[in-house]
């Protein structure tokens, strides 16, 4: 499946269990999908290869490192531990669906203007954990931003332009709702 | 991952049971924080995954006055972490709720979840031994209920039968007064087993429970330590001799997450903290 893909390199590694499928239906950024998946199949796994959706990352695969988070009915989650399966009528949103055609969201201009990130592996899920907390509370605390984004690991920066552009952010978007 | 499964999602209990009994070696799915884990490592082959999300009354959080609490098998561990109620009654649950993994993993990962899969060192046992939890079971024989600490019965091992699942955990009401409060030692702040986990319940009729986990084969109560501790005022005194006395009450084991000695010593230093804590907030 990966081979058909353009974007090989970010294609999560999968082999197909030849059992059969399951028929699920879900929403992802908003557009409906009618999908057959393998019961063996993970979240992660039907954004990368049935939708072609490369900017989930997995990192550890295992729900240690945050950077495959996407938001499940609402609810920030590690896509690696979903199985496929359990999406059936799932509202998923992922870090393609933040922005709004070509204009990035407030959250990732935030990003970009503190410096929040270096290699950028684990700033969609980072971008997730932080949009499921202004979500929750608009107006975070430096310890709730740490607690929020205590599962996302960041390798480069250190954190700290982390916790200000996501701080940053909450102020712009209170500012933006007057 | 190497297992080839296929997936089921019954609606009801009875369905379950029924595919639980006809088909064995099947694994119950909750939030999948362990399950999807050991498969992906490889650890684990199966033919089966039962997803339990799809019955609606086990997604079932409640409390009712006289009655208790009530926590279905479905019922996230971050529903459990941010319901007001519990934090103001059963203060150590909501504290090792809140204490578990990662936020993400707390959207998932259940209470149930994390009893069935009786690790030692399991963040939600401990309370639910101080409250004295009884567990909802149903199988093939028809429903039954345990106490919490005839539930586990050995290193990841439980007195599920076959063909049972647990469908809920009650924890009964309490007084006015009634005090509790969670601790655990970690090598990382969340992402991590408990080093030691420790909850200690004072009731409002001045008795002491205490629970652990990660310091016996499973998680226990302190039966011996609770009595000695029955004529005892909650002061610096009782605190001091507390963090020296439970060394005599449990029977840790050195591996990868810390020593022997290293366990020893936090017992007593997170059972002292919590006592001093706990008369600060005018516990006797």
């Amino acid at each position: 499946m990966c081979s058909t893909a353009k974007n090989k390199g970010n294609c999560v590694e999968y082999t197909d269990s030849g059992l059969p499928k399951i028929a699920i239906g879900f929403e992802v950024n908003g557009d409906r999908f009618e999908k057959h998946v393998d019961p063996t199949m993970t979240l992660l796994q039907l954004l990368h290869n049935e939708l072609k959706l490369f900017g989930t990352k997995e990192g550890c695969g295992e729900g240690e490192c945050g950077a495959c988070s996407v938001i499940l009915n609402g609810k920030a989650v590690n896509s690696c531990l979903v199985l496929a399966a359990e999406a059936d009528d799932a509202t998923i949103l992922t870090v393609e669906g933040l922005g709004q055609g070509n204009e990035l969201s407030i959250l990732q201009q935030e990003f970009i203007k503190y410096d929040a990130l270096q290699c950028g592996f684990c700033t969609p899920g980072m971008l997730m954990s932080a949009r499921s907390l202004l979500d929750r509370q608009p107006n975070p605390s430096d310890e709730e931003i740490k607690e929020a984004i205590a599962g996302n690991f960041c390798r480069c920066t250190g954190y700290v332009p982390i916790i200000e552009a996501i701080r940053s952010a909450a102020t712009r978007e209170r500012e933006a709702l007057i | 991952m190497l297992s080839k499964f296929d997936y089921v999602k019954p609606k009801t209990v009875e369905e379950a049971v029924a595919f639980l009994e006809n088909n064995p070696g099947t694994r119950v799915l909750a939030g999948g924080t362990d399950l999807i884990v050991l498969l992906r490592r490889n650890l684990l082959i199966t033919d089966h995954i039962l997803d339990i999300k799809g019955i609606e009354g086990l997604h079932r959080l409640d409390y009712k006055e006289g009655k208790g609490l009530y926590i279905g098998a479905a019922v996230l561990v971050n529903e459990i972490s941010e319901a007001p109620m519990i934090q103001d009654k059963y203060r150590a649950l909501s504290q090792a709720a809140g204490s578990l993994a990662s936020h993400q993993l707390r959207n998932r990962a259940t209470l149930v979840g994390n009893i069935c899969n009786a690790s030692p060192g399991a963040d939600l046992s401990t309370p639910l031994l101080v409250y004295n939890a009884v567990v909802h079971i149903e199988g093939p024989e028809g429903k039954r209920e345990l106490g919490i600490e005839d539930f586990f019965t050995g290193v990841k091992k439980t007195a599920l039968k076959k063909g049972e699942i647990v469908t809920g955990v009650s924890l009964p009401d309490v007084q006015e007064g009634d005090s509790s409060y969670y601790k655990k030692q970690a090598r990382v702040k969340g992402h991590d087993l408990a080093t030691v986990g420790i909850s200690i319940r004072r009731t409002s009729e001045q008795e002491t429970l205490m629970g652990m986990a990660a310091i016996a084969p499973t998680p226990i109560r302190l039966r011996e330590l609770e009595k000695k501790l029955k004529n005892r005022d909650f002061n610096e005194e009782t605190a001091n001799w507390l963090k020296e006395e439970i060394k005599n009450h449990v029977k840790p084991i050195s591996d990868v997450r810390a020593s022997l000695e290293y366990r020893f010593l936090v017992s007593g230093a997170l059972a002292k903290k919590i006592m001093m804590t706990l008369m600060e907030e005018g516990v006797k």
